[in-house]
């Protein structure tokens, strides 16, 4: 395995955890949501390039307007949530629970 | 919600899954589970309170996260094998990460926490989108990727829901956590089944799909979310009670109805499979869904509270409300166990 795939995929855990176990404010959360989107936009790269899958350029292009898409409605939840609770800490997201 | 919107959200709805059921490309798959996720998440924050919001928001975080998962394995499974085809993922550890990502988008039991509060905090009729029609996506995944799936991961999960499914479920007085439960109970049934006969979960997930529905219309007929406002409905519509009483003896699975039919059929295919272990433990903690299954219907339908009651009899005055779907929902959920040889055959 190449050292920058294994990079990336280091990346990609690294934000996976962050989203897991840091949880003060939802803007981290959402931040390390871009990150895992982004190593991954760069490991399929990678993929497409390194074996000349020239057929699939456009899906790392498509991968990342998904993530423009899922950060724009992560942003306006952002939004939505610190006029409804105040402010973005995670720990006052308990209304619900039972 | 304007129409223009709510026209563009469910035609959106329909075209995620309907693109994942159909695409035979790993990324077309995920792009399909993908639209679903941004298409619901303004459904869901319609009403403007504090709670749909944090439900969106708690359904949001975790459907991207396993979206980022899944792809992840597609593209770990794409370096090894160099292929992109929906039924090759032979690659181990692509397909535990995947098994894990899709049992996060369905709920399974170690990653079920999401799953009640986010139906507790949605208008109930995109609660039943939620708990029906959302479901069909990650399931038809699974059905495709069985053969390479890893058999104790799946045994686990689907143990795991089984018992949360009925072990949570006791302590709630709230109608959607109830359903969302089962739901999770459901899915254990589901998931148990998916390697050694992947049409059974089909059938399973059809027959499940119809009871919740039925369930979901009745309750939205006469607004309930609460087992104490159950106690009125003899009240508002008498006639709802009974098909409440037979709904939920059919997600139960008692044998004249029709939600026996599924488990009946999973737990022979796996005493043939020697997995009887698991069939015994599947079959006991069906009995904690029953349990409290029966005291929604002993608040609706066997009992009469003695609250007072301001406005008698009005079931008497014609409903404004359109019932279409109820009465179909309502046979297809309880009356097609006859029809049982034919499913066999069909499988």
């Amino acid at each position: 395995m190449l050292s920058i795939n294994m990079n990336l995929i280091v990346a990609f855990a690294l934000a996976l955890v962050g989203v897991l176990i840091y949880r003060s404010h939802l803007m981290s959360t959402l931040l390390c949501l871009e990150g895992m989107m982004l190593s991954l936009f760069i490991l399929m790269t990678l993929l497409i390039t390194h074996f000349h899958m020239f057929s699939m350029s456009m899906l790392p292009l498509i991968l990342l307007v998904f993530s423009a898409c899922e950060a724009g409605i992560g942003l306006a939840l952002l939004v939505k949530i610190s006029t409804t609770h105040g402010n973005d800490y995670i720990q006052n997201l308990n209304l619900l629970q039972c | 919600m304007s129409p223009y919107v709510t026209t563009i959200l469910t035609l959106s709805l329909f075209i995620g899954t309907c693109l994942t059921i159909f695409s035979e490309h790993w990324f077309t798959a995920w792009m399909g589970l993908e639209i679903n996720t941004l298409a619901i998440i303004p459904m869901m924050t319609t009403p403007k309170n504090p709670r749909a919001t944090e439900a969106a928001t708690k359904y949001f975080l975790t459907q991207s996260t396993a979206s980022m998962v899944m792809m992840f394995a597609i593209i770990y499974n794409a370096w090894s094998t160099n292929q992109w085809t929906l039924m090759q993922l032979s690659d181990n550890w692509a397909s535990i990460a995947m098994t894990l990502a899709l049992a996060i988008k369905l709920g399974l039991a170690p990653f079920h926490f999401w799953v009640p509060e986010v139906t507790q905090g949605i208008p109930l009729l995109t609660g039943m989108i939620l708990l029906t029609w959302q479901k069909l996506a990650p399931t038809a995944i699974l059905f495709q990727i069985a053969p390479h799936l890893n058999m104790k991961i799946l045994i686990m999960l689907a143990i795991l829901s089984t018992l949360v499914g009925g072990w949570g479920g006791l302590n709630q007085t709230h109608l959607r956590k109830i359903l969302a439960y089962s739901s999770i109970a459901h899915m254990g049934w589901m998931i148990i089944i998916v390697q050694i006969n992947p049409t059974l979960t089909i059938l399973s997930l059809t027959i499940y799909i119809m009871a919740t529905l039925t369930m979901f219309l009745t309750l939205n007929l006469s607004n309930v979310t609460k087992i104490k406002s159950l106690g009125g409905l003899w009240n508002k519509s008498a006639t709802t009670t009974i098909i409440i009483l037979l709904t939920l003896l059919s997600l139960g699975g008692l044998p004249p109805l029709t939600g026996f039919m599924p488990k009946w059929l999973i737990l022979q295919e796996l005493i043939n499979n020697n997995n009887i272990m698991t069939a015994t433990l599947m079959a006991l903690s069906a009995l904690l869904n029953l349990f409290f299954y029966m005291r929604l219907i002993y608040a609706s339908s066997l009992t009469m509270f003695p609250s007072t009651n301001n406005s008698k009899m009005q079931w008497y005055n014609n409903p404004t409300q359109i019932t279409m779907l109820i009465p179909t929902t309502t046979v297809i959920s309880s009356l097609l166990l006859p029809l049982t040889p034919l499913f066999i055959t069909l499988s």
